[in-house]
């Protein structure tokens, strides 16, 4: 069970995504819950029925779903707040910023269970996680995170340069927390030019699924 | 005030966030509002950048409040600005029609979302009447629809200018896509890209004595008699129609030879850029025409482009049902090359639906 947390595009669904994928590939039972509650049909809707297909249970609300509260209700879909009772791997998607890591609590056992763990996504690019001590004071703001994921990108205009800029910061405020780093993501078009890790910490090569998500 | 970036650097973030980093480098002091979706993150953002660089917040009670507090910070010479949307449209139109009768240089972000009425949050290009049109009697307002988050950053700085030079109430229009979704830009001070900032200035509480070395300061909107309100309105009006030439831009794209020519405004417009790519592609001449200032109207350069082109149509494409439509058709009466349109209210327009649009007009 992982709980994906973070700034506004900081890639959590990206991450999220990825993430039950690789699960899904190594022929595991995934879900994917899309935990938005400000916004909850806008994350993962529109990608909901490919990601279907493509193996997964995803809990997210459909157009069909939708019935006219607007921003009048902040809706919590009945299935999600279940969601860690199913069998199988349970990837949480947890939507906007920091309060969006409040979220967790909406979710039956999240902060009983042993299974959970909780995961900030960052991305340097970001100026809010822009420098060593923003990333720092952002991380304890979150409250609870039991490991990052390095995810430093600056969606199409990417480069190697800013990745492992944001790779040396991110990891050394990691240390200095002694959070652990999962994973290093970097887009799947950067697997022949990334330089060596010397780090020793994975790097996953990331599809982007989200640029498809036209609300 | 502390230089916000001391290097032009890339960022990846949401057109909101955009918005209150470029509200920050442009020098903005307060920004009063009011919470709306899809604005929210405007104000969430400030709210935790101001503390760190001095700069102040106020949540009002209501966005007629929000509004008419920037009108009171702005006459106390503070750089001041706020954000709303939808129904916080509709209420700030009160204050907005006092910044226009006071020429108060009032900054306001709208990111648009769907109605008629309150609660619906998504996106939508449904304010445009609203914000260029929207305030009672007859006044006057730049409205900027941006495109893009480096426009939103560009125009949010330009736009705190553009209020401050010439005194009319400014408005950045974008919406609910542009205000989630997330790309990079570019984030600058604006004095490193040689923008120099339009120094701010009280307007009341001037030194010196009235009738004595000054003249009253004559902030008004409020007329006892018809001929005196005549008079204001129609020097007011001759004055921003004599600005409006370097007030107005556009962008044309592929119109020398266009046969139909896509007009388009804000996120919408991007669709249009693309479906003229693929369609001169496949040998078809198609052009395209946006307007970034809505109000004033690029309107003559619109009729150059008609001419010059010698279209055998127009296209106008919007998630509206008609509000750009009848803001070029009064703009152009008198031309007399056919309108065709798609009304998409509410929905995103991507390029394939132009294209297919396009080829149901051949």
């Amino acid at each position: 069970m992982e709980a994906y947390v973070g700034e506004y595009a900081s890639g959590k669904s990206e991450i999220a995504i990825n993430r039950a994928l690789e699960l899904r590939d190594q022929g595991r039972i995934v879900t994917l819950v899309d935990l938005d509650t400000v916004e909850p049909f806008y994350t993962l809707r529109s990608l909901k029925p490919l990601l279907e297909e493509k193996g997964l249970q995803v809990i997210s609300f459909s157009k069909q779903d939708a019935f006219g509260l607007g921003e009048t209700g902040a809706m919590l879909n009945p299935r999600a707040r279940w969601a860690l009772r199913h069998s199988g791997d349970i990837i949480l998607d947890v939507g906007y910023g920091v309060y969006g890591a409040r979220t967790l609590n909406l979710v039956e056992g999240a902060y009983e269970s042993q299974e959970l763990r909780v995961i900030a996504v960052i991305n340097y690019s970001r100026p809010i996680t822009g420098t060593r001590e923003c990333i720092r004071e952002y991380i304890l703001d979150l409250g609870r995170v039991d490991a990052i994921v390095s995810n430093t990108h600056l969606g199409s205009d990417t480069n190697a340069e800013i990745i492992e800029a944001g790779n040396t910061e991110i990891m050394h405020v990691a240390r200095e927390l002694s959070i652990p780093v999962d994973f290093i993501a970097v887009e799947e078009t950067f697997k022949d030019s990334m330089g060596l890790n010397i780090s020793g910490i994975p790097i996953k090569y990331i599809h982007r699924y989200m640029p498809a998500a036209m609300w | 005030m502390e230089k916000v970036f001391n290097e032009a650097k890339k960022a990846f973030m949401t057109g909101n966030e955009t918005a209150a980093w470029a509200a920050l480098a442009a020098g903005a002091e307060v920004m009063f509002g009011y919470p709306i979706t899809p604005q929210n993150e405007i104000m969430h953002y400030w709210t935790r950048l101001a503390p760190k660089y001095g700069r102040e917040f106020l949540q009002t009670e209501d966005e007629i409040s929000a509004g008419f507090t920037v009108c009171g910070a702005v006459q106390g010479g503070k750089k001041a600005f706020t954000a709303t949307a939808g129904p916080g449209n509709v209420l700030m139109q009160e204050p907005f029609g006092m910044a226009e009768a006071m020429r108060l240089p009032m900054l306001s972000i709208i990111q648009q979302r769907g109605g008629p009425s309150s609660g619906t949050v998504v996106y939508s290009q449904q304010e445009v009447t609203l914000t260029t049109f929207g305030g009672n009697g007859e006044g006057h307002r730049i409205v900027y629809s941006t495109a893009t988050h480096q426009e939103i950053y560009d125009y949010v700085i330009k736009g705190f200018n553009t209020a401050w030079k010439y005194r009319f109430p400014t408005f950045i229009l974008g919406d609910g896509y542009q205000a989630k979704m997330r790309e990079p830009l570019e984030l600058y001070s604006p004095e490193d890209k040689g923008i120099k900032m339009v120094d701010t200035y009280p307007l009341i509480g001037l030194p010196g004595h009235i009738g004595d070395g000054r003249d009253p300061q004559h902030l008004c909107n409020i007329y006892s008699l018809e001929e005196e309100l005549y008079e204001v309105v129609m020097r007011v009006s001759a004055e921003y129609e004599s600005i409006s030439p370097e007030l107005v831009e556009y962008q044309e794209r592929e119109c020398d030879d266009a046969e139909i020519i896509i007009i388009s405004h804000g996120v919408v417009s991007r669709a249009a850029d693309d479906a003229v790519t693929a369609l001169r592609a496949q040998g078809l001449k198609i052009g395209c025409f946006r307007p970034i200032t809505l109000r004033p109207f690029p309107a003559q350069e619109l009729r150059n482009v008609i001419q010059k082109s010698g279209a055998k149509k127009i296209l106008i494409a919007e998630s509206a049902y008609g509000q750009l439509f009848r803001l070029v058709r009064q703009e152009i009466y008198g031309e007399t090359v056919p309108i065709d349109t798609l009304f998409m209210p509410g929905v995103g327009i991507i390029d394939y639906d132009i294209m297919n649009k396009i080829k149901s007009m051949l």
